[in-house]
């Protein structure tokens, strides 16, 4: 399959490269060059240049975008809101019914209202970002897809993430957020949303959360595993245990 | 009651001005220059400081979410997300007690004609301005409502005159949305400072 990754110079990026690349061919695009060697092609491209996202869409068979700045206003919709708009608009344009989204875990379940008091969180709950700026562009973004996906025949998994962690660095007693993974086991969920049939999935716009098992029950991941047959590694168990 | 309007170039923005002008002190923004007889602010709505100097000492925005002249498609949606995010930010952190989104009724145009459709049913927006981005501001604006830092009151305009319309935002301007929410509240459970308004014949 050949497959456009946007933003994969990030921190996540080349984890899912290096996991695709075996399978796949790669186009990934970020607005800054990547600080190593990735697999496939790479272009320099800003996310929020639509002419831009379509022309590096053609001749691909899936879109994953993994592009994310969140702490400037402008860019954090550049890329979070205007970028998906963008990266949709590409899909149409070149035919391509694939796209796999990403964003963090508030983008539906806002912290002030869900993270402090309740367990069980499930991705399948109606958007409620709150005015954060990171959770609301993404939030936006999602929402635009799936605008896109009730009008045209495109499919869109959103992966949501909170806290990712490098088992090997990980410190006795170090602090985590209620919803880890590794980096490693992050980017395997990115093969099963390209092999997945997408007649399988519920609707053409799915959300799911991705993170380790973890004893506590704040959120879930059950939806990730019964679906798209996700995997969790127990690689981060030395947080809790 | 001071009143900051936005998108001064469009009629409706400029029809607005004209009905309020006579029981309200009214300022017009744009994000190019407008000439008008009212009160006139250029501001790009932008993360700074002068969209809070724009909002300063305001009572309540009527935020009309329309684009410049020629303007494009992401432009548009980049004026109805980010714009909007920046100048209620910015409101709410003026203390500005109210916002009025003027929407649209072609959010519902897609159920089919004859249905009674209700400010409770789900919009339907379709992938082009202006239902996308009136949708966008909308779903900006709801957070806000959510998280208590402003009331929103959206009235999503159908073929309505300009003086149902100014009608319309009087009414919006009388009853608080935090107000109208607890009333409404005793009935249907809802405290949120959020509500919707359909006003005018829906498009069919």
């Amino acid at each position: 399959m050949n497959v456009l990754i946007l933003g994969g110079a990030g921190m996540l990026g080349p984890y899912v490269a290096r996991e695709l690349a075996p399978n796949h061919n790669l186009r990934i695009t970020d607005i800054t060059p990547p600080e190593e060697d990735l697999p496939g092609e790479f272009l320099l491209l800003d996310a929020a240049d639509l002419d831009g996202v379509v022309a590096a869409a053609a001749g691909m068979d899936a879109i994953v975008n993994l592009s994310v700045l969140r702490r400037d206003r402008q860019t954090a919709w550049d890329v979070s809101t205007r970028g998906c708009y963008n990266m949709m608009q590409a899909a149409v344009t070149h035919g391509i019914n694939r796209v796999i989204n990403t964003g963090p875990h508030f983008t539906v379940a806002g912290r002030h209202i869900t993270e402090i008091l309740d367990f069980g969180i499930v991705p399948d709950i109606p958007p409620q970002p709150g005015t954060n700026l990171y959770a609301l562009t993404k939030a936006m973004g999602l929402e635009i897809c799936r605008v896109f996906t009730e009008h045209h025949d495109i499919s869109v998994q959103h992966y949501l993430f909170y806290n990712f962690k490098d088992p090997a660095a990980i410190q006795p007693g170090e602090r985590y957020a209620p919803y880890v993974i590794s980096w490693e086991n992050s980017a395997e969920v990115f093969t099963l949303g390209l092999d997945i049939d997408l007649d399988a999935l519920p609707s053409r716009n799915e959300v799911f959360y991705v993170f380790a098992d973890m004893p506590h029950g704040k959120f879930s991941n059950e939806k990730t595993k019964r679906i798209l047959g996700f995997k969790p590694r127990q690689d981060v168990e030395i947080l809790w245990k | 009651m001071r009143i900051l309007i936005t998108s001064a170039s469009h009629d409706r923005s400029a029809a607005l001005a004209d009905h309020l002008a006579s029981h309200h002190e009214v300022r017009l923004t744009e994000r190019a220059h407008v000439n008008t007889e009212h009160e006139f602010a250029l501001s790009g709505l932008g993360h700074d400081r002068s969209t809070n100097l724009l909002t300063r000492g305001i009572d309540a925005i009527i935020h009309a979410v329309e684009p410049l002249p020629e303007e494009d498609v992401s432009s548009q949606l980049d004026a109805a997300t980010r714009c909007t995010y920046n100048l209620l930010m910015a409101a709410a952190e003026e203390g500005v007690q109210q916002v009025i989104i003027l929407s649209t009724l072609e959010l519902m145009a897609a159920y089919p004609p004859g249905y009674r459709v209700t400010e409770t049913w789900r919009p339907l927006p379709t992938t082009q301005p202006p239902t996308l981005t009136k949708h966008m501001a909308e779903q900006v604006g709801r957070e806000f409502a959510r998280e208590g830092s402003l009331d929103v009151r959206v009235l999503r305009l159908g073929e309505a005159s300009d003086a149902t319309v100014a009608d319309a935002v009087i009414d919006a301007l009388a009853q608080p949305a935090s107000l109208a929410a607890q009333h409404r509240s005793k009935e249907e459970g809802a405290r949120e400072p959020w509500l919707i308004t359909h006003v005018g014949e829906r498009p069919q």
